[in-house]
Formats: structure tokens, C-alpha cells, sequence
């Protein structure tokens, strides 16, 4: 499946891969701010740091002077980080005012995202958010006092709906509303839940579930498949008992003492050997080993030696397969 | 800027013979090969020629063997479904875990339809446990669809062990193999190779035929229902008319990719098996996949620790570099390549893939372009990277990077 990018996705992502002046991969040390987002089985991570100048009496009044970030992922994930920094820089913001910018932010600065991209700008965001959680906690700023709701933290509470990419119900159904997200594919493109096994789509309590709960139900449940047609039960050639009278247990068991006391032996002094793969029915799967292995009558071996001394010591019906 | 093409597992640039011989059948012979008239007859002449020549290629003397279809996923679907509806019976289908999409979506279908279906999965090098297919042989197993080259890593399977396995247990068991990969860069006699074969899937497009023309081989007496039904064509097996420019297309390629066996298999080779070196020898924390296990000789597949393998085809795309990634990005499908998982590959490697794959018409110059530019994407993208200890220059491994 093929995308394409803005040329200004194309170029952000460019400059930023080699470090053009101006550009802000990187990470602050001892940083006034420090969050994380992703994780390596998703396939794009960012730490994302920034630093303040601060306000001599009032922690709040602290305005974003710095912001740097390292991120590994794809085309777009770079070209987002690199925008978040960008925007921020810009528009000098206190650290509760840059909570403002969300994902859109990201993608007008970025002149669009494919589809399947979103998730990268809501990604930025997120790492913003712990970043400014981790900035409040440093400076002893309540966030809550100040009627600031931080939502990093459902992200590892609730139940888990999404398996793949461990996304909680709490966190699924928060960003239904926040992005208002209608489909299922919609939700895969933005946070990427239901994007790697689909289990999740229509399991009870998967996406199309929380959507229904989200939107109200609008007779989207998926029509009852018509019945399949019965197919006949597969017919074994004669019933087991009839063919073989030992169970499968002592059947293998003559078959293996057969191999080791008449057929070893043989092998072995010639510097070879044989392994026994597996005995399905009257079938006998072995393995030439040491100088039998490509020898020219390795066919001939497994016919005249082992297939006949099965067949005179155990069972006349035995047909031995080289594997 | 000029364009270093190394993307032939993904498509191949059409041969100059190849377009030339095609040219009549867009403008002099465009009619239907099923009409009666003389100039008609004259196209219906040119397809059954072709079909000789590939067929005569494989090494068969009966061309009727051969199906034309639109395109491989055309033929694997055509096979795996012909097969299950000829043998309605059975129901049981052994594939592996690193099939192409037109065979493993196939089977998964298959089995949400009710069928049981086995996938064998393969160890690091990507090798499957031939014990392991033993024991999924089953009384009711219907079909055995397993790849002849893998199309990511270039793992070839032991298609002719496989199949014979599968015909001394039970000859009606079917077995197909998709040999996209593989049809046009290495001879195959198919009754000398592999005569324990049924049906085998291949494509014009990997052998610089045009894309939209692919071949079904159908040993004679396969019980296998037609997927494509609605004309005579391809003796009611294949109905639509016949892509006639595109046959003669894929026919000529495939002579041609025959007199070029010799060139596949040493100097590509060599350049293949150059890259590999330096990539190696450059590149800390790099893994080849399938190093040790048998390749196709004109495919290189690694994995970069710490890095995203969209953004490194996005950088060496900047340098004209066209190559390819099992990565999540690339694949719309958000999870690493299902190849790269099966085969056990690190997670914090398996995204940052690419695939290296060439044809007889890359150069030494080429492998040189790609030897100068990609140590430094690789670092370029390591320096940016929250999984990279630039310090002490080695991966940052951590499982989860969340707040």
C-alpha cells in the first residue's frame, strides 16, 4: 500500500535527519519537562523533552523556551515530532497553554497526513502531555487545582481492548470522543488500535462495541451470515481396529525395538544410522543419518533393510517414507 | 538524479525484446484469438506458441499444463479455491506462516469458512521442521500450499522433499507451491525438479514481463475446478479473453530470463553477496535474515536495530535509491512483517528492515551507491533515535518506552 506525503512532511523529515539549523532532534539534559510515548512492538516511540524560563514567583507564568525530541519511527512520526517542536517554539507558550495543541495542530502544520498516519500527530501529543504532567510534578503545579485534566495515565488502567498494542477501553473511548472517530478504520488510523491482529474489531466489547456505546447504536451490527451448507464427515478408509490391532502406543513401541535390534545395528557399522520422525498409522517416517544420509542406495536401504524387517516383524501392511 | 533500482522482488523493469515482441498485438493483431477469421487465427497461433515455449521452459511436453492468468495472485487463488471445490470432501490445508498474502489471507478465509487449516512455522533462518510437516499430514488433508522462495527473505524451501513427503503418504493430497520468486531466476524442469508437484504459481512481472500476466501450472489430472468461469478459454479452465500482448509478453521474458541463468547466478549473485559484505562490515547491529539458510541469489534482506525502515527508505529514496521494508509503516498493517515475526526476529530490529533485491540489470556501480549512502542513513536515523545509546554506540533496549 502506497502513500503520499506533503513536500512539507518530505522536507521536515529531511532537514530533521540531518540536523539542518533549526531543527530540534535531540534531547534536553536535566530537562524542565520529560514525556514518552509508543513503544518498540508499535513501531514508533518519542521522548520528548522541553525547557522553561522560569517565572521567579509563579510556576504557571514558566513560558517553553526549549523543545527537543528523539523518535524512532517512520517518514511522517519524524516529520510530527519535528512540527510539535516547531510549534511550540514559535508561539512561546507556558507549558498548560502548549496542552492546547493537539493532533490537528500537527497535521495542518504538516499540510496533511495520509490516513493511515494520524496516529503519528496524536502520538506527539501524547509525549507533550506526559511532558507537561512531568514539568507540574517538578515544579509542585496542580494541574487539577488549576481545572487541567491530564489523561496519560488511562493509557495503563481499564481493561485492555486493543491486545496488540495494549490500548485500554478508558483511553479507546477518551479518543473516540476527542477525535471524534466514527469507523473502526477511523480508529485504527488515528490510534492504531485494531490495526495489527483485527481481533478486537467485533469481539463483544471490541471497537464497534465502544463505538455503538460512544455514537448510540445505529443498526450497524453486522448481518447473520446465511448457514453453510453441512459437508459430509470425512470417511477413514476402514475403522483403526480393523487395520491395526495394537494400540498406536505398542505399535510404536515394536516398531522402534524392531529398528534397534535389527536395523541399528546394521547402519551403525557402516557409520550411519537412522531417527524415526513419526508413525502415523502404517506409516513409518525415518530419517537416514551419518554415511546413509545421500548415499546412492539410501532408497534401497530404507526398502530392503528397514521397510521388509518392519513388515516381517511387525506388521505386513507397514510402508516406510525417507524424509 | 539518476535512479538506483533495487526493488526486483517488488517488480521488474520490461525487457526492450520483451516490449518489442509485444508491440503487433496493441496495433496489427489486436483480434480475438476466438474468432474464426484468418487474422484471428493468426493470434490464436501466437498464444498457443507461446504456451509451448513457457511450457517447453518448464520442461514439460504436454502445454496444455499451462494456465495464462491475470497475475500470481490470480493463480494461487485459482489453485488453493479450484482445489478445495474439486474436493469438497476434504477439508484440511497445511501453508506456513511466511506465505505471500494471496496464499496466507487465502487460507485464513479458508479457515473462518470452516476449514482447518495448519500454519508451519519456521525457525531463525527461516527453515521450516520438515518433522513438523510430517506429523500435520493428516487422512483428510486436501491441499499443501507452500512457497517455493520467500518473496521478502529470499528463503527457498525444500519444495521437492515437501511434495514427495506429501505424495508417499497420500497421492490424492494436492500440492501447490507458489514459485513467483523463483520462475524466471533459476531454471526449473519441473518433472525432473519437481515431479511430485501439482500446480505452481508463477508471474511474468518478476521476470521483466509487464505486470497483469501470470501462469498457472496444472500437472494433467489434477482435480482442480476453475476459478474464472463464463468462456472456452484455456480449455474452460481460465474463461476471459485472452490478454494476447501480455502472453507473448511473458513468453519472450522468460526465454529471455532462461539464456540469462548463468548471469543470475554468478554475477548478480556477486553483487548481492558484495552489499551483504559491506552492509555487514559497516553497520554495527545489523541481522541478515536467512544468512544461513539457502537463498535466491539475487535477494538481500537485513534488519537495523533502532530504526523505522520506512524512514529508511524515505532517506535512501532522497539519495534515488528505490528499495523496499517488511516494516509496519510500509504495510499499512501497523505490525512488523509477518515473515520478519514468524522468524523470530528482535522486535526492536524487525521494524527497521529493508530488502535489497536485484536483476541482471543492476551494476557493480550500483552496489557502490548503496554502499556509500546507506551506513550514513543508518547512523543519521541512529542519532535521532530513542532506542540508539549514542554513547556507547549499541541499541537502548527497553520493552515499553510509555510514560
Amino acid at each position: 500500500m502506497g502513500w503520499e506525503y506533503s513536500e512539507k512532511t518530505k522536507q521536515l523529515f529531511l532537514d530533521a535527519v540531518h540536523g539542518k539549523p533549526g531543527t530540534h532532534l535531540g534531547e534536553i539534559e536535566d530537562p524542565d519537562g520529560l514525556g514518552e510515548h509508543g513503544s518498540v512492538a508499535c513501531g514508533d516511540a518519542i521522548r520528548f523533552t522541553f525547557r522553561v524560563r522560569r517565572h521567579p514567583d509563579d510556576p504557571t507564568k514558566d513560558v517553553i523556551t526549549t523543545a527537543r525530541y528523539l523518535t524512532f519511527g517512520c517518514t511522517s512520526a519524524i516529520a510530527a515530532s519535528e512540527a510539535l517542536c516547531t510549534i511550540i517554539e514559535q508561539t512561546e507558550r507556558t507549558p498548560i497553554e502548549a496542552l492546547k495543541i493537539t493532533n490537528n495542530d500537527i497535521v495542518q502544520f504538516l499540510e496533511g497526513l495520509p490516513r493511515q498516519k494520524v496516529h503519528c500527530s496524536v502520538m506527539g501529543a501524547e509525549a507533550l502531555e506526559a511532558a507537561v504532567f512531568n514539568w507540574a510534578q517538578k515544579r509542585g503545579v496542580d494541574l487539577a487545582r488549576l481545572g487541567v485534566t491530564l489523561h496519560t495515565a488511562d493509557q495503563e488502567e481499564g481493561r485492555i481492548v486493543c491486545k496488540c498494542f495494549s490500548l485500554s477501553e478508558p483511553y479507546i473511548r477518551r479518543k473516540i470522543k476527542e477525535l471524534n472517530l466514527h469507523t473502526v478504520a477511523e480508529i485504527t488510523g488515528a490510534i492504531k488500535a485494531g490495526g495489527a491482529c483485527a481481533s478486537c474489531h467485533h469481539a463483544p466489547g471490541g471497537l464497534q462495541d465502544l463505538l455503538d456505546e460512544t455514537w448510540g447504536n445505529r443498526d450497524l451490527k453486522l448481518k447473520v451470515l446465511p448457514e453453510l451448507p453441512l459437508v459430509e464427515p470425512v470417511q477413514a478408509a476402514a475403522p483403526p481396529s480393523e487395520r491395526v490391532v495394537d494400540s498406536p502406543y505398542q505399535f510404536s513401541k515394536k516398531i522402534e525395538a524392531a529398528i534397534n535390534e535389527h536395523v541399528r545395528p546394521m547402519l551403525q557399522c557402516d557409520g550411519g544410522d537412522v531417527e524415526i520422525i513419526d508413525i502415523k498409522d502404517t506409516v513409518v517416517y525415518c530419517r537416514l543419518q551419518g554415511v546413509c544420509k545421500g548415499c546412492a542406495s539410501a532408497q534401497q536401504t530404507l526398502r530392503m533393510l528397514i521397510e521388509q524387517t518392519l513388515k516381517d516383524r511387525v506388521d505386513e501392511r507397514i510402508r516406510v517414507i525417507g524424509v | 538524479m539518476t535512479i538506483t533500482y533495487v526493488d526486483n522482488n517488488a517488480t521488474t523493469r520490461v525487457a526492450p525484446e520483451v516490449y518489442q515482441a509485444m508491440g503487433p498485438y496493441f496495433t496489427d493483431d489486436y483480434f480475438n484469438p476466438s474468432s474464426m477469421y484468418e487474422p484471428a487465427k493468426r493470434i490464436a497461433r501466437a498464444i498457443a506458441e507461446s504456451r509451448q515455449r513457457i511450457a517447453r521452459l518448464f520442461g514439460l511436453h504436454d502445454d496444455r499444463e499451462i494456465l495464462f492468468t491475470g497475475c500470481a495472485t490470480e493463480s494461487d487463488n485459482a489453485a488453493i479455491f479450484g482445489a478445495a471445490r474439486a474436493n469438497p470432501h476434504r477439508r484440511h490445508i497445511i501453508t506456513t506462516t511466511v506465505e505471500h498474502p494471496a496464499v496466507l489471507d487465502v487460507c485464513k478465509d479458508f479457515e473462518r469458512n470452516g476449514y482447518d487449516v495448519t500454519f508451519l512455522g519456521v525457525d531463525r533462518n527461516g527453515n521450516l521442521d520438515i518433522g513438523e510437516f510430517v506429523r500435520a499430514l493428516r487422512p483428510d488433508t486436501l491441499l499443501v500450499t507452500i512457497m517455493h522462495a520467500n518473496n521478502e527473505t529470499g528463503v527457498v524451501f525444500p519444495i521437492e522433499q515437501l511434495s514427495r513427503l506429501t505424495k508417499e503418504t497420500d497421492p490424492t493430497i494436492l500440492f501447490h507451491t507458489d514459485a513467483t520468486q523463483s520462475v524466471g531466476k533459476a531454471p526449473l524442469d519441473l518433472p525432473r525438479q519437481f515431479p511430485h508437484v501439482d500446480m505452481l504459481s508463477f508471474s511474468g512481472h518478476k521476470f521483466h514481463a509487464p505486470k497483469g500476466v501470470g501462469g498457472l501450472y496444472v500437472k494433467r489430472g489434477t482435480p482442480c475446478r476453475p476459478l474464472l468461469i463464463g468462456g472456452h478459454q484455456e480449455d474452460g479452465r481460465r474463461a476471459g479473453t485472452e490478454n494476447v500482448p501480455y502472453i507473448v509478453g511473458m513468453a519472450c521474458a522468460m526465454q529471455v530470463a532462461a539464456d540469462c541463468y548463468d548471469d543470475e547466478d554468478t554475477r548478480v549473485r556477486r553483487l548481492r553477496d558484495r552489499l551483504e559484505t559491506a552492509i555487514e562490515a559497516q553497520v554495527p547491529y545489523v541481522i541478515v535474515n536467512g544468512k544461513d539458510a539457502p537463498r535466491l541469489p539475487n535477494t538481500l534482506s537485513i534488519c537495523c536495530y533502532s530504526v523505522e525502515g520506512e524512514a529508511i527508505l524515505a532517506m535512501l529514496d532522497s539519495d534515488g535509491i528505490c528499495a523496499s521494508s517488511g516494516s509496519a509503516c510500509t504495510s499499512g498493517s501497523l505490525e512488523a512483517s509477518h515473515v520478519l515475526r514468524a522468524m523470530k526476529v528482535p522486535v526492536h530490529a524487525a521494524h527497521g528492515s529493508v530488502r535489497f533485491s536485484f536483476s541482471r540489470y543492476n551494476t557493480d556501480q550500483d552496489v557502490d551507491r548503496i554502499v556509500e549512502a546507506f551506513p550514513a542513513v543508518i547512523a543519521n536515523l541512529r542519532k535521532i533515535s530513542p532506542l540508539w545509546d549514542s554513547q556507547k554506540n549499541e541499541p537502548r533496549i527497553s520493552e515499553r518506552v510509555v510514560a
